[in-house]
């Protein structure tokens, strides 16, 4: 908040992570070519539920911190053009609890965050369409829209 | 505190039903007392200042807070919750505590600080960092955030706007309510709290619905309106301000108009539409680029501008080179078009016809304003001395431009209220049309006696001048003659010119027989 407490937290969220995370989430701070850390973007990996179409996709996702984090939320992005009805064509993600002007709080944590995106794949909100085409897919044409998913999971294997 | 038990130390313990309906009878703790203060002046409405205002609202939130047996921050968060209606408050609190409280993150007991945090120390949910209890605190929901970071959270709230006065607690799921002895005790600056308070002031304006921002430029003033007080069905209000407005629709004061004319009329004046048939009555496009062009003089052969260069014929619009002549008649030639033009043309002369008198009559206005303020401050005292009176004596002077400047706002209105009178109601027209032109032959008589004939007395001979007398006589008659047109004016005009169909004849002047009112 005030004097950039930014990355303090974000080290703390960094320990807090690698003492305890949700199976098969992956979520790290990017290092530098030069081998240092750096703190406000951070790499992720989101699994796809299981027994759900997003099933066996390992999407990674790319979070952004301002200096003004916690205040602020992170921008939080996809890969550009990721099929869901509530991601941007850029990538980012369209979700309450992200938006800075409505359900963004300080105390919302990056676990909370990762799981609450893991949550829209497979619940996405017809209300706030963020594409046209998974939109349009997701409210017209069920079966198109699952085999879309289906294929991208597919696009995603885990990391090995 | 204990909140729930109403009936512990409160001397009305009564049952429920007198209970509820003595409060709302008490409901403004206030109204008594403007009653009285009004009923003096016959206003409808009160002036108040930020002080007034801030008076009124602490004194409902003591009401609410004695009553429900609440802190005075939670008074606050309900009523502003229910739009600062003490009744309001009264009837949900009553009908069903535990939804209201749910309903603005009122919690009904404190929680401790989770088990995890329950020693000495505790992590703030924030930063992260651990810290000792005494700089840990909760809203009353156990979820602990240090000092630091609650003023942190609370100054970008604030700066956000005035969403800060439904601060909730920072955690995710949290709805717990931080009301305003938080942010007094966790603002991290001085700055920060006047902006709530600025906005908390605000809001008890904005959100009741009795009271009102003046519009005036500056102006600081909010005005309370008593709709039920009785007597005109006039929204008009002074401010302190000196700026007089319309109640109800904020513009500025529209008598005998009402206010729908006025909101059709002002938004035509910035309509685009307007504009466009303009364009389409006074203007051609260009047969190459559609370009509108307007002809101001000269022969037929048009250029068109840069880049385009086209030649034409302005008559027929044909190329000027393949031009021969255009004098021989074509049937098939575009009437349509030219019907067009011609219905737009006369469009456009009606509606100028009345703006150029509606901004005339105010432009009038603003300078009589500034007149009469020259008047009383430079020409009332030159008058004392070479006129040899004394300052009373002149009043009759200041209460002429006092009509002329009265006089011109309502004309003003009469030209958006003409405009809009339909067109076929011809006895209705004619009826106004004479009441208006009455009234505006006298204020032009009263306006440039004032202006003008006035200035003779102004030179200083040594000696009074004779002829001040006549002066007074003069003006004074006027002024009382054109108030009679105007008062006339106003009446038919907010009774929809009623007179038309109870005597439905033509004879208006012999109804009216105001012409003969001058002396």
């Amino acid at each position: 908040m005030s004097g950039g407490i930014a990355r303090g937290r974000l080290a703390e969220e960094r320990k807090a992570w690698r003492k305890n995370h949700p199976h098969g989430f992956v979520a790290k701070p990017e290092t530098l070519p030069d081998g240092t850390v750096n703190l406000m973007v951070w790499h992720c990996t989101i699994p796809g539920k299981s027994g759900t179409h997003w099933e066996g996709g390992y999407f990674p996702l790319t979070l952004h911190f301002s200096e003004d984090y916690p205040s602020k939320p992170p921008k939080c992005k996809f890969p550009q053009g990721f099929f869901h009805p509530n991601v941007y064509p850029s990538g980012t993600v369209c979700l309450s609890i992200l938006n800075e002007d409505s359900g963004w709080r300080p105390a919302i944590t990056v676990k909370q965050i990762l799981v609450g995106i893991q949550d829209l794949l497979d619940q996405p909100n017809p209300a706030d369409p963020a594409q046209t085409e998974g939109y349009h897919l997701f409210i017209q044409d069920t079966a198109e829209y699952n085999k879309r998913v289906r294929l991208q999971a597919k696009q995603y294997p885990p990391l090995l | 505190m204990d909140e729930n038990d109403l009936n512990s130390d409160d001397e009305i313990a009564i049952d429920d039903d007198c209970y509820y309906d003595f409060f709302i009878k008490g409901d403004d703790p206030m109204d008594s007392e403007d009653a009285k203060s009004r009923e003096g002046s016959g206003q409808k409405y009160t002036i108040l200042n930020q002080a007034d205002i801030r008076k009124r609202q602490e004194d409902v939130i003591a009401a609410i807070s004695t009553v429900l047996s609440v802190s005075g921050a939670t008074a606050t968060i309900l009523l502003r919750h229910f739009n600062w209606s003490v009744g309001k408050v009264h009837e949900a609190w009553f009908a069903d505590e535990d939804v209201v409280r749910k309903r603005v993150g009122l919690l009904n007991y404190e929680k401790q600080l989770s088990d995890v945090n329950a020693g000495d120390r505790a992590t703030c949910g924030i930063c992260f960092d651990v810290y000792p209890r005494y700089r840990i605190f909760s809203v009353g929901c156990g979820h602990p955030f240090c000092r630091e970071c609650w003023g942190g959270y609370i100054s970008s709230a604030i700066n956000d706007g005035p969403g800060c006065l439904t601060l909730r607690c920072p955690d995710v799921s949290c709805s717990a309510a931080a009301d305003r002895d938080i942010i007094d005790m966790l603002a991290l600056s001085d700055d920060d709290k006047k902006k709530y308070s600025q906005y908390l002031l605000r809001s008890y304006v904005e959100e009741s619905k009795q009271i009102k921002w003046c519009p005036g430029p500056d102006c600081e003033y909010a005005v309370e309106f008593d709709a039920g007080g009785g007597g005109d069905d006039s929204w008009d209000v002074s401010c302190r301000c000196s700026y007089s407005f319309c109640w109800n629709c904020l513009e500025d004061s529209h008598r005998p108009v009402d206010c729908q004319t006025v909101s059709s009329w002002l938004s035509k004046n910035t309509d685009e539409s307007e504009t466009k048939i303009w364009i389409l009555a006074r203007t051609k496009p260009c047969p190459r680029c559609q370009k509108s062009i307007e002809k101001n003089g000269g022969c037929m052969h048009m250029t068109c501008n840069p880049p385009c260069r086209y030649e034409f014929c302005w008559i027929c619009l044909g190329d000027w080179y393949n031009h021969e002549t255009c004098n021989r008649y074509n049937e098939a030639a575009d009437v349509e078009a030219d019907k067009n033009r011609e219905d737009a043309e006369k469009h456009v002369t009606k509606y100028t016809h009345y703006f150029d008198r509606w901004a005339a009559n105010h432009s009038s206005r603003q300078k009589a304003i500034a007149e009469m303020q020259r008047v009383q401050s430079v020409q009332i005292r030159k008058l004392i001395e070479t006129q040899g009176k004394a300052e009373y004596e002149l009043l009759f002077i200041t209460d002429a431009w006092e009509q002329i400047i009265g006089c011109r706002q309502v004309l003003k209105w009469t030209y958006a209220y003409g405009y809009y009178l339909p067109e076929n109601e011809h006895t209705k027209r004619r009826l106004f049309e004479f009441l208006q032109g009455e009234a505006e032959t006298g204020l032009e008589r009263l306006h440039e006696c004032a202006e003008l004939e006035l200035n003779q007395f102004l030179v200083d001979y040594g000696s009074p001048l004779e002829g001040f007398k006549e002066f007074e006589v003069k003006l004074k008659g006027l002024t009382m003659v054109t108030r009679k047109y105007f008062e006339k004016l106003v009446r038919a005009l907010e009774n929809g010119l009623s007179e038309v169909q109870v005597s439905g004849t033509e004879e208006i002047g012999q109804n009216f027989p105001m012409a003969s009112a001058e002396g």
